[in-house]
């Protein structure tokens, strides 16, 4: 099931991210300009120190870029010019987010930590429960509702955070090496799990990964080198499988 | 929007109660400042207020007997019953006592006389037994003194029996009272040995020979009014005067004042003499104490809730990440501020429920005690939920990719 109109929800232009003063100056962004659309798996690609995780930060409006400007969704972030208040509703609202691990909140439970992502954008209690159900049901999780995170093996923590990052249908998902704390098999069913999503939900799915094995089950690779980010030309083979 | 501040508490609910418990005694230290200075006033108040008189009695340019040696004749009481608008009056003698009791523990008590038989007593706060029945030998003593009904008590060269207990009655240093007549008071006051009554027989008896009439005893037929070296009877401490009803205590006190051997004070004069005098400093001491308890509770508390913020970083920071609005955080913080607050204050109500009974002295927490406390509860709470809240707002969402 693939979107039909495949509009552009993500589009940067120049941006860029120099952190720091004088001689402690970084440039961990030099200026980038790119797309993605809905429904699109993208890796991206690079050496530790290259930007990667500054790109995911300035994208899920956390970090200011220095310069440029970037659209999520409907809403333009010129520079972060935004209010505080409206960028945390654009968070709430547009952007799903999935890290290496520590995703989630310890004192609250699987299906708790999901309730959260609608619960703070004012959905009630009886429609998020029964929505994080359904999704968590979906991702096999149904015995697993009333865990805590602690008691999660690590797979099944990150199909929770990504149950977060989705229950809200964001038009993006920023994933941070989702796959790094977790063996081969269920890094790849993380993989899955996000190209499904994307296919489905119409998300941009940009993950940051070091795991080449799991590329084949992206659509596009981008690749960061010091600060500077290019399109890689799609390897033979690799891409969308037909659903 | 669910509620995080439950869930988190819930989560490590053994540290939470623990922690409540610990302020919770804390905060009862402060409750019983308050209750032993209310103790304090009550006490040192309950003996003229249960004796209830009018008008106080005393030797003249003196304060009385709760502030100084007070010494009037036995026979004032008479003089001023003969004042017209005077309806009662009583001697009123009291004494420190302070002996080894027979297992040993040191005894102290106040000893006072009732002006038997005009008063027996009915006034005092009898909780079991009766009041005085008879001019002798009997005793109604206070319930802190540990002594059962129809015991028996040896004071001085006699021995009394127990015939009631009073509840409450202490003197103004917190001692328990037992009351006797003035007349067995007077005895134990000036109660002496053998030998000391063989030695005053022979000064007495010295002096008369000293005497003129000694040296000649027909200067006795002589004279026409004999000033004989007369022994008065002891000396009482005050009287207690009533003012019949529809008369003016004022106008009364003002009259007697005018009598040169005699000084005059109404009961409320004597209450403000006890609470100033005898507790001020107390007082003081105890309200100072009190201030630094609730600092250290506030700094105690806002040190708690710090840590409890600080052990929450990284699920704050995730809630900024997530795009939490800052009143999600907000509540967060002040609720389990005010929570722990609220348990704390619970605790330090049950403590002093079951604990301030049991004091050597009087603890006396009223209702608006509580509530004073309750306020500066909530005051604690809410600063130290800033506390924390300032803490919590600076969570940074780049910790969590960062971790
Ligand atoms: N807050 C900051 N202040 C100063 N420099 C920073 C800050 N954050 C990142 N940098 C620098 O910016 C550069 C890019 O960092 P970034 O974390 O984006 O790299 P990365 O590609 O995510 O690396 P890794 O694969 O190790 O996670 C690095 O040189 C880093 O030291
Ligand atoms: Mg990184």
């Amino acid at each position: 099931m693939t979107e039909p109109a495949r509009r552009t929800v993500v589009s940067a232009e120049n941006l860029s991210k120099t952190y720091g003063e004088g001689a402690l100056r970084v440039e961990a962004l030099k200026p980038t300009s790119f797309e993605a659309r809905a429904g699109e798996v993208v890796a991206i690609l690079g050496p530790s120190g290259s930007g990667k995780s500054t790109l995911l930060t300035i994208l899920g409006l956390i970090n200011a870029p220095t310069t440029g400007s970037l659209r999520i969704g409907e809403v333009q972030v010129i520079e972060n010019a935004l209010p505080r208040t409206s960028l945390e509703r654009q968070r709430r609202q547009q952007i799903g987010f999935v890290f290496q691990r520590s995703n989630l909140i310890p004192f609250l439970t699987a299906e708790e930590n999901v309730r959260l992502s609608l619960e703070i954008d004012g959905v009630n209690a009886y429609e998020s429960r029964k929505r994080a159900r359904a999704l968590l049901e979906n991702l096999g999780l149904d015995k697993r509702l009333l865990s805590l995170p602690a008691k999660l093996s690590g797979g099944e923590a990150q199909r929770v955070a990504i149950a977060r990052a989705l229950i809200h249908r964001p038009s993006v998902v920023l994933a941070d090496e989702p796959t790094a704390s977790l063996d081969s098999s269920r890094g790849r069913q993380v993989m899955e799990l996000f190209r499904d999503a994307a296919h489905a939900q119409g998300a941009a799915v940009l993950v940051v990964t070091h795991d080449h094995r799991t590329l084949d089950l992206v659509d596009r690779i981008l690749e960061m080198e010091d600060g500077r980010l290019t399109e890689r030309a799609r390897a033979p083979g690799a891409g969308r499988s037909p659903a | 929007m669910m509620d995080l501040a439950v869930r988190d508490i819930r989560h490590d609910l053994g540290r939470f109660v623990l922690t409540a418990l610990g302020l919770g005694m804390l905060l009862s230290i402060v409750l019983a400042m308050t209750g032993i200075y209310n103790g304090m006033v009550v006490d040192a108040t309950v003996l003229p207020d249960t004796l209830g008189a009018d008008l106080w009695v005393v030797q003249r340019d003196t304060k009385g007997p709760f502030a100084e040696s007070s010494r009037v004749p036995l026979r004032l009481a008479e003089r001023l019953r003969a004042v017209p608008g005077v309806s009662r009056t009583r001697s009123y003698v009291s004494f420190n006592v302070q002996r080894t009791g027979v297992d040993g523990r040191v005894q102290r008590f106040m000893l006072a006389g009732l002006s038997w038989p005009d008063d027996t007593g009915d006034l005092l706060l009898l909780a079991q037994g009766r009041s005085l029945r008879a001019p002798h030998y009997e005793v109604v003593v206070d319930v802190s003194l540990g002594l059962p009904l129809d015991a028996q008590l040896s004071i001085g060269r006699d021995v009394f029996s127990v015939v009631g207990i009073t509840s409450g009655m202490v003197s103004s240093g917190g001692d328990p009272m037992l009351f006797v007549s003035v007349a067995d008071a007077l005895n134990i006051q000036n109660d002496l040995s053998n030998e000391a009554l063989r030695l005053e027989g022979e000064a007495r008896l010295a002096r008369v020979r000293r005497s003129e009439y000694g040296r000649d005893p027909a200067s006795l037929a002589r004279a026409g009014q004999p000033r004989l070296p007369a022994l008065t009877p002891p000396p009482v401490n005050a009287v207690l005067v009533d003012v019949q009803p529809g008369q003016d205590p004022v106008a009364l006190r003002q009259r007697l004042e005018q009598w040169p051997d005699i000084s005059v004070y109404t009961l409320e004069e004597q209450r403000a003499l006890l609470v100033r005098g005898v507790i001020d400093r107390a007082r003081r001491q105890i309200g100072l104490f009190r201030t630094l308890l609730v600092v250290i509770s506030a700094i105690v508390m806002g040190l708690i809730v710090y840590t409890m913020t600080l052990d929450k970083m990284h699920s704050l920071a995730l809630l900024k990440l997530l795009g939490a609005r800052r009143g999600v955080i907000l509540r967060l913080i002040l609720e389990q501020s005010m929570l722990l607050g609220l348990l704390s204050f619970f605790v330090a109500l049950l403590i002093g429920e079951l604990l301030f009974g049991h004091f050597p002295r009087r603890v006396l927490v009223a209702d608006s005690d509580r509530l004073a406390l309750a306020g500066v509860v909530a005051g604690i709470s809410g600063a130290a939920g800033l506390v924390g809240l300032r803490k919590a707002l600076s969570a940074d969402p780049n910790q969590v990719l960062a971790s």
